[in-house]
């Protein structure tokens, strides 16, 4: 049983967009959860750059354990005593942590490669104790889905057919493969989520942007500040389409025209009704608040909102280039692998 | 404070008048915004008549690619003789791939056709625009729209490139009103245009970006890499900036173009698609 | 079991299908546990996986060429390591499972060297690891 259930929760480890974030130091005392969504007092305490905007430029890394979801084992406390915090984080550490060995072979083989190549700090809860970085709604936990249209339904079977074939090692073709997989996009795609590696976003500002560079897969998100109107209905984007306003000391950043070519945005969300609101406030020197808000009528009941602190890690950390499609050799190995055992199988 | 001077009383470029750029607070030109260059150097660094691309059977016109003079001073890239051979045998395969090997991943192809990011100098005459964002931290970004590729300049960085990369580690400095930029650590297998133009691990790059006008940066590289050629050389050309009101860069991710070329050939034949 | 240990059992089942990762399990077979001595003929240095060829030399003498599957050298810049950390010739013992399809190819579950040491383990400077850092 405890090897089938880390050999579940591994799996879902690598899912960048769940619950089982990596680790971020706690570098300040426990506080409570920020309030969703209020605009900031005029009266400005960031920083600010020379021509007058907030200043959040660095290099900055969302790591954490704290999961996407408050887990039902914790009734509904939203924040932790102290003492509750460190068992929660040691709990989750030892449950994510890549230097275990029990469990026998089949959680074994999806452990790999040891902590040491993993982001160290994905195995801190946040500073301030939450129980998930979901904060609305109050339960932590991501609103009933409302049932699917028969055409989304067949995309979400024909996906998860995909998905099988491929976690058998046997695709069939490199479609089967995700877009992560396929080195299409990673953590760059909004919502920022954290995952167990590179959880780096280098922000750069200039007079009248703000421009988000992760370091999964290499891009750079430009958000305009000055008003001008989405792009047209028809230009559809990977990373979507971004605008931006500062609203006191936070960014709100309102994306639009996300493209898919399988159907489906962001936690199976319906592209045509999907809406995403990020806000951005430098808290102190070395922290970052990220919250974003997600709403799609056709796939969840009601809106939800989560918050994740970012650790400034620079002078001393630096980003570095991620590159993917050019050596990816995975998918290669992926194919052929499945033409092997294909060609063993039938000709026995 | 002497060559600052010289810098701003001296035109780079004959045909314009003397400039002086608006500046950002710490009293350095203002590059910000969305530029592209207008050359064709992307198909040919040097002289290049018009001819058709790949496969005018069919393509025709469409995959035709046009003609343009050299940005190369001088005129022509000064190639080891073995490696004018090498750069022949680059272009007659340069749509050919084959990925079946690890070990000859890299062997055959434009890095541009299969959708790597292509390198410097090279991203910056691709027919794609790119932005610069500078603002009052030690880093100015460079933004291509060309498979999304991204390189972070650190200005005042010392030391050398902590690891190889396909965009080089670029290290910023200003000399007067110019930006410079000495870019090394590069993987040896980007090009440096369709034409098979290529380089080594030894590939190091100097550019210039000094702002002439309030619509145009006037570009230069010096681009030296003793493996492969016999001595330095020198690009130059303008670079426009894009005024189109609402102009922004959209999104060139290639990658997605390049799978059925690369990978096809391993599905399953007969399987579900 | 406290209560809080069962929050990991609902996390895994709860969570969503989503743009996954690859799970190791799709490529490397848990019934083909593999360890090999050999020595290190070069470390490529790349994304999405690092990849450490291994040199195996068999009883009778013929040498195996493997390649074992490694993790992000990001992670590895960001303590300190470069390429040239790993140096061809050093001797190393892999731990890890084979490829489904039988190839030479592994994932590397725990790389150490001849004296116990664990490969890339720690920071290369001797500054604490990963997140009470930079102020």
């Amino acid at each position: 049983m405890k090897g089938t259930l880390v050999a579940v929760l591994a799996m879902a480890l690598w899912l960048p967009a769940s619950a089982q974030g990596p680790g971020k130091a706690a570098s300040q005392a426990p506080r409570k959860p920020a309030p969703p969504t209020k605009p900031a007092a005029n009266k400005s305490s960031a920083p600010r750059t020379p021509w007058g905007d907030p200043d959040l430029q660095g290099v900055w890394n969302d790591a954490t354990s704290t999961p996407l979801q408050r887990p039902t084992g914790v009734g509904a406390k939203d924040v932790l005593t102290d003492e509750e915090a460190a068992d929660f984080q040691a709990q989750l550490a030892n449950d994510l942590s890549r230097d275990r060995r029990d469990g026998g072979a089949d959680a074994d083989v999806n452990r790999a490669y040891n902590e040491h190549w993993m982001d160290a700090r994905r195995l801190k809860i946040t500073g301030d104790h939450r129980t998930s970085l979901i904060v609305d709604p109050q339960d932590g936990r991501i609103p009933p889905l409302v049932p699917l249209s028969p055409e989304r339904e067949k995309a979400r079977t024909a996906r998860a057919g995909a998905n099988a074939r491929f976690n058998a090692g046997l695709p069939e073709t490199y479609r089967d493969m995700s877009l992560p997989v396929q080195c299409i996009i990673r953590t760059d795609s909004p919502p920022y989520l954290p995952t167990i590696y590179n959880n780096d976003f280098q922000i750069f500002q200039s007079p009248g942007y703000v421009v988000i560079a992760p370091e999964m897969i290499h891009s750079a998100r430009t958000i305009p500040l000055d008003r001008r109107p989405h792009l047209g209905r028809n230009l559809h984007q990977w990373l979507g389409d971004s605008r931006g306003h500062w609203e006191g000391d936070t960014l709100i950043v309102e994306t639009t025209n996300f493209r898919t070519d399988d159907g489906v945005i962001f936690q199976n969300a319906n592209p045509g009704t999907f809406k995403i609101t990020e806000r951005f406030t430098r808290v102190d020197a070395t922290t970052l608040n990220y919250e974003f808000t997600v709403e799609d009528p056709q796939t969840w009941t009601k809106p939800w909102t989560a918050i994740i602190p970012w650790t400034k890690i620079d002078p001393k950390e630096q980003m570095y280039e991620y590159a993917c499609h050019e050596d990816n050799y995975d998918i290669v190995h992926f194919l052929t692998g499945a033409r092997k055992r294909e060609a063993s199988e039938t000709s026995r | 404070m002497l060559s600052a001077l010289l810098a701003m009383a001296v035109p780079i470029a004959a045909q314009f008048p003397a400039y002086r750029p608006v500046r950002m607070a710490d009293g350095h030109p203002n590059l910000n915004g969305v530029w592209q260059a207008l050359v064709t150097a992307d198909f040919d660094l040097q002289d290049h008549e018009a001819k058709p691309g790949p496969h005018p059977e069919v393509m025709g016109a469409y995959g035709g690619e046009h003609a343009g003079q050299s940005v190369v001073e001088g005129g022509e890239i000064p190639y080891q003789p073995w490696a004018l051979e090498k750069k022949k045998q680059n272009f007659a395969k340069r749509t050919t791939v084959d990925v079946s090997s690890d070990k000859k991943w890299h062997e055959l192809g434009d890095p541009e056709f299969k959708c790597y990011m292509p390198g410097v100098p090279r991203a910056t005459y691709m027919p794609f625009p790119f932005s610069i964002v500078q603002g009052s931290s030690p880093y100015i970004l460079f933004s291509y729209e060309f498979a999304s590729a991204t390189r972070i300049v650190r200005m005042d960085w010392k030391g050398e490139a902590p690891t190889p990369s396909w965009m080089g580690w670029s290290r910023g400095r200003w000399e007067g009103d110019t930006l410079v930029i000495d870019v090394s650590g590069f993987r040896e297998e980007t090009w440096l245009d369709r034409a098979g133009d290529f380089h080594s691990d030894e590939l190091h790059v100097v550019e210039r970006y000094t702002p002439v006008s309030p619509y145009h940066l006037m570009y230069e590289a010096t681009i030296e890499d003793p493996k492969i050629y016999t001595r330095p050389w020198k690009i130059s050309f303008p670079l426009y900036r894009r005024v189109e009101k609402n102009v922004q860069l959209l999104e060139f991710k290639c990658v997605p173009f390049t799978e059925d070329l690369l990978y096809e050939r391993f599905s399953k034949q007969g399987g579900s698609k | 079991m406290r209560p809080i240990a069962t929050l990991v059992l609902v996390l895994a089942t709860g969570a969503m299908p989503l743009r996954a990762h690859h799970a190791f399990a799709a490529e490397f077979d848990a019934k083909k546990p593999i360890k090999i001595r050999g020595t290190v003929s070069r470390m490529e240095w790349i994304n999405p996986h690092a990849w450490i060829h291994v040199d195996v030399t068999k009883p009778d003498g013929t040498v195996e060429e493997w390649m074992i599957e490694a993790g992000t050298p990001n992670t590895l810049l960001r303590r300190g390591f470069t390429r040239d950390s790993l140096k061809a010739g050093t001797e190393v013992i892999v731990d890890g499972y084979q490829s489904k399809d039988g190839s030479l190819r592994a994932n590397g579950r725990d790389i150490t060297l001849p004296n116990g040491q664990t490969l890339f383990l720690g920071n290369a400077d001797s500054d604490a690891p990963g997140g009470e850092k930079s102020k």
